[in-house]
């Protein structure tokens, strides 16, 4: 065994040791009754890495973004995205359950968006607004629905913004909107309706994936 | 080629307000044949500023894209020109705006948000978040790799794509995940409010300054002309 390999097996050990050492303190509260039930608690380290690189697949997955936002069609980006943009959030809240993990995640890829389509920052406010109804209904994330529920509202929240960036670019644009429209279905408040609930289904979906996965990490001890 | 090139990316703030810039001009002018003047010229002043490899790696892809979809608005208007324009004006914007964030080097970021002091935790997500992009496809590579070792089947059966690659994906991902975090805290990393200072500084130099003039003259001059 080298010198590396002996290092990172005694930092290992050593991090198993601070697991062990908070588990067993976590334990003697939870028998005494004095453990604190706090909503807010402080991020590690471990915690934003995980949400970081989670948050890169969701990236990855999301980078046909730049096409799909040039196509005129309501909702076409939150459908084409909200299987990733809520199957990977989903996950990192599964694994880091904090408040605030998906309003994280949100902002370690708003520098991204402001690439790919500007109006898609508004995400991090589309965050707050999930996690603080997460909050309010489900008082935290020990619940595994809770991150579902948050995860299904991330993106479709993103629709009004959508709604507004078509009547206001492609009202700029003018003339070519009679044209635009004939792929679109113009104005057809049905049209509209449908699709953001399409958009609620597939989140939803993705959702409930990302929770399948994660249990089944939780079970073969992955997820601590 | 960077004939005003000064050894050194552009600053990363500068860069995407930029990309600003492009994005939003260039969608709210796409119809007028002006818009394709000015992104025409912003390329060459990218080029010139040192992102011509980040535009050869654009361009392609907005010929590609752009004219297909330039395409589908010409026919769909019934053979309308300034339709096809606007499209393809809009998806110049897009990609154009693409290329000066490019050059953006992920430290620089990290480098530049610490020097306004963002909190720390940010920093780190964002900084792990633009450098991981390379080892995700590495290891993306490697469970198809193994999936095609296995003869698991193809990826495009949900069930097999669930559980021969994604779930192998996001267990190897926790696994990295881990070890990264051990990494950072023995390098000393904090998320707390212990004083720190920056290695090397991201400094706005007069070229940078040169650089965001230059494309707010384009626009004005796109919007007086």
């Amino acid at each position: 065994m080298t010198v590396r390999e002996k290092a990172i097996l005694e930092l290992v050990r050593l991090s198993e040791e601070e697991q062990r050492i908070a588990d067993i303190i976590e334990q003697e509260e939870a028998a005494s009754g004095n453990k604190k039930n706090k909503v807010f608690q402080k991020y590690m380290i471990k915690d934003i890495v995980f949400l970081a690189i989670i948050t890169c697949c969701t990236l990855v997955t999301g980078a046909i973004m730049p096409l799909l936002v040039n196509v005129p069609l309501f909702g076409i980006i939150q459908l084409g995205l909200g299987i990733q943009f809520s199957l990977f959030p989903v996950i990192g809240m599964m694994k880091v359950k904090k408040p605030f993990a998906l309003l994280l995640q949100s902002m370690f890829i708003s520098i991204f968006l402001v690439f790919m389509f500007p109006p898609m920052v508004l995400l991090i406010a589309c965050a707050l607004v999930a996690e603080l109804l997460t909050l309010l209904i489900f008082r935290g994330y020990k619940n595994d629905w809770a991150c579902v529920f948050a995860g299904t509202l991330y993106m479709p929240l993103t629709l009004p913004l959508l709604y507004m960036y078509y009547n206001v670019f492609y009202t700029v644009s003018g003339e070519e909107k009679a044209a635009v429209s004939m792929f679109i279905g113009g104005g057809n408040v049905g049209l509209t309706v449908g699709i953001s609930f399409a958009v609620i289904a597939v989140c939803f979906v993705g959702s409930v994936i990302g929770m399948v996965i994660a249990r089944e990490l939780k079970k073969a001890g992955k997820l601590k | 080629m960077a004939f005003f090139r000064n050894k050194r990316n552009l600053y990363p703030l500068i860069a995407i307000a930029s990309a600003l810039l492009i994005m939003v001009f260039g969608l709210v002018m796409a119809r007028t044949v002006v818009c394709s003047y000015f992104l025409l010229g912003a390329l060459v002043w990218v080029i010139l500023f040192g992102c011509y490899k980040q535009a050869l790696k654009a361009l392609p892809l907005f010929i590609v894209f752009g004219g297909v979809f330039a395409l589908i608005a010409y026919f769909s208007s019934g053979k309308n020109f300034d339709s096809a324009l606007a499209m393809a004006n809009r998806f110049g914007a897009v990609f154009l705006a693409i290329v000066p964030s490019m050059s953006i080097q992920a430290v620089a970021m990290t480098r530049n948000l610490s020097q306004l002091h963002t909190p720390r935790g940010i920093t780190l997500g964002m900084l792990i978040t633009m450098s991981f992009i390379p080892v995700l496809r590495a290891e993306i590579k490697r469970v198809r790799e193994a999936m095609k070792t296995r003869g698991a089947g193809s990826i495009l059966n949900p069930k097999i794509f669930y559980r021969a690659f994604l779930i192998p994906l996001v267990t190897r991902l926790v696994d990295i995940s881990d070890t990264l975090a051990l990494s950072i805290e023995t390098r000393g990393f904090t998320l707390g409010k212990s004083k720190y200072t920056v290695y090397k500084k991201e400094a706005i130099n007069y070229m940078d300054v040169l650089y965001i003039l230059g494309l707010i003259a384009g626009i004005v001059l796109a919007v007086v002309l």
